[in-house]
């Protein structure tokens, strides 16, 4: 009886180790911020992810870049010497409320994001004179 | 004193959940291929296999392919390349100033060796979403071949 307990137990433990190994961890892209009076750009290296795989979100104050990368693999190959591991990436940043939301424009070219985020026309910085009395 | 005592405080115990957590996840220490390269890399290189050729999956995104420079010798593939981040930017945008710079720009070069059994006069490259795809075609004694085997 004893025995039979243990063995369900041990079962339980490898699908779940099997289910971790299943899921490979996401890539961190490297990225450049950029920003002047008019707008912030943001450039992501995300080398194999095309257009469609991208997927760019706004909520509240995050934003959040992710990019699934194309398979381009052929079925029957085998790899021999790996360097690099992983399906997507994957990357977030808190924007603040400056960032004018519905301008956000998005390129893709060469497996680099260019993100320009505008910034809405009242909170551009304005030049204050100073008065010396 | 350079250092605050803090035996018996709380933060000694903090200290130790920490040195824990660091053994725990290997990040002392850590434990990595002997092959391995450092994060940060540029451009990382994937290579595999199938029965006729040797791909190499090289990720450099952002390159202009006419200034990619790839040449095999024997087994040796040698890639380089230069890449200037700051053009990605484009011309229309004046920018003053930056939060990070977090992507590798400039000249880079690496040499990888392949397996002995490559040809390297037939040889296809190509460049797409930031990769570039080199197939490598395997010599054709070195191909896997079916063998009959007549049974008498």
């Amino acid at each position: 009886m004893a025995d039979e307990r243990k063995d369900i137990a041990k079962r339980e433990e490898t699908n779940i180790s099997k289910d971790i190994a299943k899921k490979t961890r996401a890539l961190v892209p490297p990225v450049d911020i950029y920003e002047d009076n008019e707008k912030i750009v943001l450039l992501a290296d995300m080398p194999g992810v095309s257009k469609d795989g991208l997927d760019i979100q706004i909520e509240k104050n995050i934003l959040s870049i992710k990019g699934k990368i194309e398979n381009i693999v052929p079925e029957d190959a085998k790899p021999i010497y790996v360097e690099f591991g992983g399906n997507e990436y994957v990357r977030s940043f808190t924007i603040g409320p400056e960032v004018d939301v519905n301008r956000i424009q998005a390129n893709l070219n060469a497996g680099v994001l260019k993100l320009i985020l505008p910034k809405a026309e009242e909170v551009k910085p304005k030049k204050i004179e100073v008065q010396v009395a | 004193m350079l250092w605050f005592d803090f035996a018996d405080s709380i933060w000694n115990e903090f200290d130790k959940m920490q040195r824990e957590i660091e053994e725990l996840f290997d990040l002392t220490a850590p434990l990595s291929n002997i092959r391995s390269v450092s994060r940060g890399t540029f451009p990382v290189i994937n290579v595999g296999e199938t029965p006729d050729n040797v791909i190499v999956y090289i990720l450099a995104p952002g390159i202009d392919p006419s200034k990619i420079d790839l040449t095999i010798e024997k087994n040796i593939l040698t890639i380089s390349a230069e890449r200037d981040t700051t053009k990605d930017i484009g011309e229309d945008v004046s920018i003053d100033g930056y939060h990070r710079r977090e992507r590798i720009s400039g000249k880079f070069k690496r040499i990888i060796s392949l397996p002995e059994t490559i040809d390297a006069n037939n040889v296809k490259a190509q460049y797409k979403n930031g990769i570039i795809i080199v197939t490598i075609g395997k010599k054709e004694e070195e191909k896997s071949k079916k063998i009959e085997v007549a049974i008498e």
